[in-house]
């Protein structure tokens, strides 16, 4: 999947779109190949975005798991049939390895019935390679294939026990002169001591002081035999030939219609990738809009999902609708930069028509998707301040001609003064406000929104302050966090948030006492002043 | 004496289905004792699966270009090979191809229809070996034999194999340093189980020179114990001086059943009976002198 058409690397690593592809990867070598001509649908592609992520959930719906499992098992273990097929479709002779290779497809083609239909040129193919099946899963270039195969091979048989007996008998008397059960292997060692003269029917290769190391002097007969045997293996490699050359020819003029088959499984390799995510994630396909808008409720971050799961943690869902700029404030590990994410991976699945993570999902095409502050990776040299490093993206990520883009801006300007960190941000929603782009802007900073002039999301908070984790103990200060958190995001109407709960987080994750109570009584003088 | 035979029964005893020809170098005769298994294999009516760590079975060695014992194996035999290597003729049957990799190619299994030379490289991780000699018993086999390299014995390790250490003149400039080798080797595989309830200290993955010295210096006289031989990161003398020093021992220890000896080498020979007995006095092995169809046991 062309993820590159859509964001750029800082925005894929902010995301986590490498979590995402993995889960989204085909297993069978033409469903990778299928899959990187995979590129996200344009605005004004909206009808066929839907119906293609209508596709998914609706095979999703149909099939169960099992089902798409056992089919996914079949892709995994078939082999990539193409490069036999390019082989062939030069005029090469096929090795019995393609051959195999060529079966075990169409094998799996055949299972996958009726996800992926058979060309009456295709089922000819089964029935080229059909005589070559041996066992369950093997393939032996057997006389079925050609009579003077046979012939070829009784006769080399023949041939060799002629040999064997020749040799045999040669190697038995020599034994019994030496006084031997048997010459095993075609050389052997004599040793000087035990003998006056070497029998006949033995040639001495080397000579040591204390032996002879000899190999069997064939006799006429023996020789006779053995150009026979030679022969008649060279018959045989040409019957195999000739076979081969057969079947190949025969395949290279079904190579159109077997390259068309590989896409359609790897098509359908690439499909039931997509179910079986929406299926194990439980997605439903986003109502595609022309808008420029995003919507959606009840909707999960996956990455982050997976690993809360996995630690035995719950994970709340959020509900997000955004059109034009729109800020969301909230406390320190409130799900801020969560909720950002969970728009821009929404953004990414419906642009590539995947059904998304979320109960109900409203979403425009988005041709750029693009991530703004913490969380960045960071790509700029080390000469540049935090700040200036921010300036610089931002500008690029304005520069962008995008139709439709998604700006995730997290804590822009955090590291300057907040009151000029304040007006840079208000100035950005204004522009952004004035050129049309969706944009969900996150901030600590007060009065954004109001300034802006623009809708007001807030993550609710600590709905309680939890009592002190054991000092040093993270996960118990996490678990506390999570038990006491409200994730909910909601839009504020009337102009009051409430306090963040930077204090008592503080105090929750173990912060030294003392400092703690200082803060407190700082907060409390400031509220008593004002 | 029928060597294959005598090989082979020993090889065979305890129900053992597998054997692993293990040589101290390169051309030691590890191909010649393992052709001889192989014949006697299939004259008894066995069927026969048979592979190489790495790569065997050549014409000529790949890596110094001397001439190597060919594999002539009879129809029936299964062998695991890299797949460039599988013959053009006579066609063989294909029964599958596997995920291991080899220079030549990933490794596929096949069966021998008609009797021709067959070269073998099989797996060359230790992983691969053991699963390949799992689906040779998937396949049906009755006796498997790998030709094996000393460089790569870890694959011995979770098997109830059989081993053959294998000698030959090619290998060491004397033969008492081609003795020494031999020694050496079959004293790191054959290190026996420990005793249970003596006491031990326990190692931990491999038992590397600078440890055993550890051990060494501090007089350790309690039994050392590896998990199995393939843990013991020694070889030559210093194995023998850290073996003449502590109690080396291990959980799951190997089945060393012979010796082979080859006292042809490619510019230099050994007296073969002299070999033959010094191997067997040094291993308290059989010794067996394919070449020469004679066996020597330690006195």
């Amino acid at each position: 999947m062309n993820f590159g058409a859509l964001l750029d690397a800082t925005t894929a690593g902010a995301l986590d779109v490498a979590w995402l592809a993995n889960q989204l990867e085909p297993l069978s070598e033409p469903g990778r190949r299928a899959n990187e001509r995979i590129q996200p649908f344009r605005p004004h592609q909206e009808r066929e975005a839907q119906a293609h992520a209508d596709a998914i959930a609706r095979t999703a719906k149909k099939l169960g798991a099992a089902e798409v499992h056992a089919m996914r098992d079949v892709l995994r273990t078939m082999p990539d049939p193409l490069p036999a097929i390019a082989r062939a479709a030069m005029g090469e002779a096929l090795e019995d390895a393609n051959l195999l290779e060529l079966l075990r497809f169409m094998d799996a083609a055949v299972r996958l019935q009726p996800h992926v239909p058979l060309d009456p040129q295709a089922r000819e193919v089964l029935q080229i390679l059909e005589p070559g099946r041996a066992g369950k899963f093997g393939f032996y270039l057997s006389e079925k294939f050609d009579a003077a195969l046979s012939s070829a091979r009784a006769a080399a048989d023949r041939a060799q026990a002629e040999f064997d007996a020749s040799r045999g008998r040669l190697a038995q008397r020599v034994a019994a002169d030496l006084r031997r059960d048997e010459i095993p292997g075609s050389e052997f060692i004599v040793m000087r001591d035990t003998i006056d003269l070497l029998p006949r029917g033995v040639r001495v290769v080397r000579e040591a002081p204390t032996y002879f190391l000899c190999e069997l002097d064939l006799d006429e007969a023996a020789l006779e035999s053995l150009r026979r045997r030679d022969a008649a293996a060279q018959a045989v490699a040409t019957a195999e030939e000739s076979v081969r050359a057969r079947v190949s020819q025969a395949l290279r003029e079904r190579a159109k219609a077997l390259e068309a088959l590989v896409e359609l499984v790897g098509e359908l390799d690439v499909h039931l990738a997509h179910v079986r995510f929406t299926q194990q994630y439980r997605c439903a396909p986003a109502h595609i809009v022309s808008e420029p808008v995003l919507r959606f409720s009840n909707a999960r971050y996956l990455p982050l999902e997976a690993e809360l799961e996995a630690q035995g943690r719950p994970y709340e869902p959020v509900s997000v609708d955004l059109s034009g700029a729109v800020v969301l404030t909230g406390p320190n590990m409130g799900g801020k930069s969560v909720a950002l994410r969970t728009c821009g991976s929404i953004a990414v699945l419906a642009a590539f028509g995947i059904p998304v993570p979320a109960e109900t999902a409203g979403c425009a095409l988005f041709d750029d998707v693009a991530w703004l502050g913490i969380g960045a990776q960071e790509e700029l040299g080390g000469l540049l301040s935090s700040f200036a490093r921010e300036v610089v993206r931002l500008n690029e990520l304005l520069a962008r001609p995008a139709a439709v883009g998604l700006l995730l801006v997290d804590e822009f300007a955090r590291t300057t003064t907040p009151h000029e960190g304040k007006a840079l941000l208000v100035a950005l929603i204004r522009v952004l406000q004035r050129r049309g782009r969706l944009a969900f802007i996150a901030t600590h900073l007060d009065g954004i929104a109001a300034d802006a002039r623009v809708r007001h999301f807030a993550v609710r908070g600590l709905k309680n302050v939890p009592k002190g984790a054991p000092a040093g103990d993270l996960q118990a200060a996490l678990a506390a966090l999570a038990d006491s958190m409200d994730y909910a995001v909601y839009e504020v109407t009337d102009g009051g948030v409430r306090q963040a709960d930077a204090v008592a987080l503080a105090h929750l994750l173990g912060l030294d006492d003392d400092i703690v109570a200082e803060a407190a009584d700082v907060l409390r003088s400031e509220r008593t002043t004002s | 004496m029928r060597i294959g035979d005598a090989l082979l029964d020993l090889a065979r005893a305890h129900g053992r289905r597998s054997v692993f020809v293990v040589g101290t170098g390169k051309n030691a005769g590890k191909t010649v004792a393992m052709r001889a298994m192989a014949d006697a294999a299939v004259a008894r009516g066995l069927r026969l699966g048979i592979t190489s760590i790495g790569r065997d079975g050549e014409a000529v060695d790949a890596s110094d270009a001397l001439a190597k014992p060919r594999l002539f194996l009879r129809p029936g035999t299964i062998l695991a090979t890299a797949r460039r290597l599988l013959p053009s003729h006579p066609a063989s049957e294909l029964l599958d191809f596997t995920p291991w990799n080899t220079a030549a190619g990933p490794v596929a299994f096949m069966r021998v229809r008609q009797a021709a030379h067959y070269e073998l490289a099989g797996p060359s991780t230790a992983g691969g070996v053991r699963a390949c000699v799992r689906r040779f018993a998937e396949f049906g086999c009755d006796q498997i034999i790998v030709d094996g390299a000393l460089d790569r014995v870890a694959a011995l390790a979770g098997g109830e194999d059989a081993v053959v250490v294998a000698a030959g003149a090619a290998t060491a400039r004397t033969i008492e340093e081609a003795v020494a080798d031999v020694r050496a080797l079959a004293a790191r595989l054959g290190v026996p189980r420990f005793e249970q309830g003596a006491p031990y200290v326990r190692v931990d993955g491999a038992l590397t020179a600078a440890h055993a010295s550890r051990l060494v210096s501090a007089r350790e006289e309690r039994q050392v114990v590896v998990r199995d031989p393939t843990q013991i990161a020694l070889s030559g003398k210093a194995l023998l001086g850290v073996v003449s020093q502590l109690r080396l021992r291990c959980e799951r220890p190997l089945h060393v059943v012979a010796a082979t000896i080859a006292s042809i080498g490619a510019d230099r020979y050994f007296e073969p009976r002299e070999f033959a007995r010094a191997v067997a006095s040094a291993t308290g092995l059989p010794t067996f002198d394919v070449y020469a169809g004679e066996m020597a046991s330690a006195a």
